[in-house]
C-alpha cells in the first residue's frame, strides 16, 4: 500500500466511522455542559435506541429509516425519564461529581441489564434491503454508509447551530453558566433542561443505531462505545460542542490509521494513551 | 464434609474473601484518601496474570512467583499514580478507567503472552494435602484479609491517615501546613495497590485458569458497589458490602438455591440490573451505605474538652 493511499483510505474509513461518533459526543457534551458531571448512563440511550429500531426493523419489519424515528424520540424520552427520576434529585441533594459518575454508573447497570432482561442476550441484525455499493477515490463504499454519515452529520451540527444559534440554545447556555442568574431572568430551568436531555437522547439513540447498523446490536453496544466517547468529549474539551465535532474526526481517523497498519485492538490502545496524555499535560477539568 | 470443602462451595468463599480484600483496599483508596480508582480489577488482574506467567511460563515456584508479582504490580501502580494522581478527582477515575481498558485489551489481544479468551494456566495450588487442600488456602487467603482489615483500622487513626483525611477534607490545608500530600498519596497508592496485586497473585490457583473476563470493569463496578452500599467511610464497609451483594448472589442463591440452568442466564442480568438499582437508591438515600458515617473519635473528644472549658 502506497503512502498516498493509506492517508486517502484512512480519512475516508476514519470519517464514516466516525460520524456515530461525532454525534454520541456532541448529546454527551451537551449533558456536562448543562449540568457539570459525566454520565456513563448515556451509554444505555445508545444501547436502547439501537434494540428499539432493530426490534422495529428486523423483527416487526418496518423499513429501516422509519424505525430510527420512534426509536430515537424514546431513546430522547428515556434520557429525560433519567433526569427527572434520577439526577435532577440527586443533584439537589448536593451528591459531589465523583459520586454523581458512580451513580450514573449505577444508571447505567440498571438499565443495561433491564434491556438483557427484556430482549435476552443474543445478538440483533439490521435487516437493510437493497443496499448499492460504489467506489469512492478507490474505496468501497455502501449506500447504507452514506446515508448515515449524512444523517449523523445533519444532526450534529443541527444540535451544534442549535446551542450556538437559537434563543433556546441562548437560555441553555446561560443556565449552565449560572442557574441562579438565569432563573432571576426568568427562564424555567426544568424547561430547558428537559429539552436539553431529550436531544441529547436523541443524540445518543442515534448514534447507537448507525453503530449498531456496520456491526450488530447486543446490550455491550453502548458500553463498548462510552469510553471512546468520553474521551472525545475530554479531548475536545468537555462542553463544547465544536470541539466534540472536531476531536470525534480525528479520533475516528487516528483509530482507523493505527487499525490499517496493526490490528484494531491497537487502535484502542493508542486512542487510551493518547488520551492519558492529555488528561495530564493539559489537565483539563474531565 | 470432604466434598464440601473441596468442591464449589470453598471456591466461592474463597472468591469472595479476595473480594473482601478487594472492597477493603477500594475503602483505603476511596473512603480514606478520596482517589476515585476505577481500574482496581486491573491492577488486581495486572498481579494475577504476572504471577500466573511466572508459574506457567518460567517455572519459577509459587511463593517467589507472588513476590514477584506484587512488586510489580506496586511499580505499575507507582507509574500510574506518577501519570494520574496530580489531576482532579473526576480526571483520576476516567484516567484509571482508560487504563483498566488499556491493560484489559492487551490481555485479550496479546494471544502469545496470555492466551487471550482462551484461557491461561494451569496454576495448580502450592501444596497438595489431599482434600483439605483447597480449604487450607482458603484459610490462608483468610488469615491475609484478617491482617489487611487490622492495617485498615490501624490507618485510620494513625498520622497518615489522619493526614489523609485532612487531605480529602482540604487539601490547600493540608499543603499549607507543610505536608507533602501529593507524595503521601502516591507512595500510599502505590502500596495498596501493591497489596490489591498481592491478593491478585494469590487468586491464581483459586482460578487455576484465568480469562480475561476476571479483571473487566465488571469487577471493578461491582466492588464499588459493594463499598458504596457497605460504607465507604468505614473500614467494615467493603466487607459488609461484598457480602450483601456477591455474598447474597453468587455463594447463597448460586450454591444453595438450585436454580435450573435454563434461568442462569436471567439470574446474572437480575443481578447486575439489581446491583444498579441498589447503587442508585444508596446514594440517593442513605450516601453513607448501610453502616453509616462514623463521628471521628478525635473530633469529639476535642469537642468536648472545649464544651469543658466553656462550661
Amino acid at each position: 500500500m502506497t503512502f498516498a493511499m493509506f492517508l486517502k483510505s484512512t480519512i475516508i474509513i476514519g470519517l464514516l466511522e466516525s460520524a456515530p461518533l461525532m454525534l454520541a459526543a456532541v448529546g454527551f457534551t451537551l449533558i456536562f455542559r448543562l449540568n457539570g458531571f459525566i454520565n456513563i448512563g448515556y451509554a444505555e440511550n445508545a444501547t436502547l435506541g439501537a434494540y428499539l429500531a432493530v426490534t422495529l426493523n428486523a423483527i416487526i419489519g418496518w423499513n429501516f429509516y422509519i424505525s430510527i424515528i420512534p426509536a430515537a424520540l424514546f431513546s430522547g424520552v428515556l434520557s429525560v425519564l433519567t433526569y427527572l427520576i434520577v439526577f435532577r434529585p440527586a443533584m439537589k441533594r448536593g451528591v459531589g461529581p465523583t459520586e454523581m459518575i458512580i451513580l450514573s454508573v449505577g444508571v447505567s447497570f440498571f438499565l443495561r441489564y433491564g434491556i438483557s432482561l427484556i430482549w435476552g442476550s443474543r445478538l440483533y441484525n439490521f435487516d437493510i434491503a437493497k443496499t448499492h455499493y460504489f467506489t469512492f477515490y478507490g474505496m468501497g463504499i455502501t449506500s447504507t454508509q452514506l446515508i448515515c454519515l449524512g444523517f449523523a452529520l445533519i444532526i450534529a451540527f443541527g444540535l451544534y447551530a442549535f446551542i450556538y444559534k437559537t434563543k433556546m440554545g441562548e437560555t441553555m447556555r446561560a443556565l449552565a453558566d449560572n442557574e441562579e442568574l438565569a432563573m432571576i431572568a426568568g427562564i424555567n430551568p426544568i424547561k430547558v433542561s428537559v429539552v436539553v436531555w431529550f436531544l441529547s437522547g436523541l443524540a445518543g439513540g442515534l448514534a447507537g443505531i448507525f453503530t449498531g447498523v456496520f456491526t450488530w446490536v447486543n446490550t455491550g453496544l453502548g458500553w463498548h462505545m462510552i469510553l471512546v466517547i468520553l474521551l472525545v468529549a475530554i479531548i475536545g474539551r468537555v462542553g463544547d460542542v465544536r470541539g466534540a465535532l472536531i476531536a470525534g474526526a480525528g479520533v475516528g481517523i487516528i483509530t482507523t490509521a493505527v487499525t490499517l497498519v496493526t490490528q484494531p485492538a491497537y487502535g484502542v490502545v493508542a486512542l487510551l494513551v493518547i488520551f492519558i496524555a492529555i488528561l495530564k499535560f493539559r489537565k483539563v477539568r474531565a | 464434609m470432604g466434598q464440601i470443602l473441596s468442591g464449589y462451595y470453598i471456591y466461592m468463599l474463597s472468591i469472595l474473601v479476595v473480594y473482601i480484600a478487594l472492597a477493603t483496599i477500594l475503602h483505603a483508596q476511596f473512603g480514606l484518601t478520596g482517589i476515585a480508582n476505577f481500574g482496581l480489577s486491573a491492577i488486581w488482574g495486572f498481579g494475577m496474570y504476572a504471577c500466573a506467567l511466572l508459574i506457567v511460563k518460567l517455572n519459577i515456584p509459587f511463593v517467589p512467583a507472588v513476590i514477584l508479582a506484587t512488586i510489580l504490580t506496586g511499580v505499575i501502580s507507582m507509574g500510574i499514580s506518577r501519570i494520574i494522581l496530580d489531576l482532579d478527582s473526576q480526571s483520576v477515575l476516567v484516567g484509571t478507567l482508560a487504563f483498566l481498558a488499556i491493560i484489559e485489551t492487551l490481555v485479550i489481544s496479546e494471544k502469545w503472552l496470555t492466551n487471550g479468551v482462551m484461557g491461561l494456566g494451569p496454576v495448580n495450588y502450592p501444596f497438595d494435602i489431599g482434600t483439605y487442600t483447597k480449604f487450607v488456602y482458603f484459610l490462608i487467603i483468610l488469615i491475609f484479609t484478617i491482617v489487611l482489615l487490622f492495617y485498615a483500622r490501624k490507618l485510620e487513626s494513625s498520622p497518615p491517615g489522619r493526614l489523609f483525611l485532612s487531605i480529602q477534607d482540604n487539601e490547600p490545608l493540608s499543603q499549607s501546613l507543610g505536608k507533602s500530600t501529593f507524595r503521601r498519596k502516591l507512595v500510599f497508592f502505590a502500596f495498596t495497590s501493591a497489596l490489591a496485586g498481592f491478593f491478585g497473585a494469590m487468586a491464581a490457583p483459586i482460578y487455576k485458569y484465568l480469562f480475561p473476563k476476571y479483571m473487566g470493569p465488571a469487577i471493578t463496578f461491582t466492588l464499588w458497589i459493594a463499598l458504596i452500599l457497605g460504607a465507604r467511610k468505614r473500614i467494615f464497609g467493603g466487607l459488609v458490602g461484598v457480602v450483601a451483594t456477591i455474598g447474597l448472589f453468587d455463594v447463597v442463591l448460586e450454591t444453595v438455591v438450585p436454580i435450573p440452568s435454563k434461568y442462569a442466564g436471567i439470574l446474572y442480568n437480575t443481578k447486575y440490573f439489581l446491583y444498579g438499582l441498589t447503587l442508585i437508591l444508596v446514594l440517593m438515600f442513605r450516601p453513607s451505605g448501610i453502616l453509616g458515617e462514623k463521628a471521628r473519635s478525635i473530633n469529639t473528644a476535642n469537642t468536648g474538652k472545649i464544651q469543658k472549658m466553656e462550661g
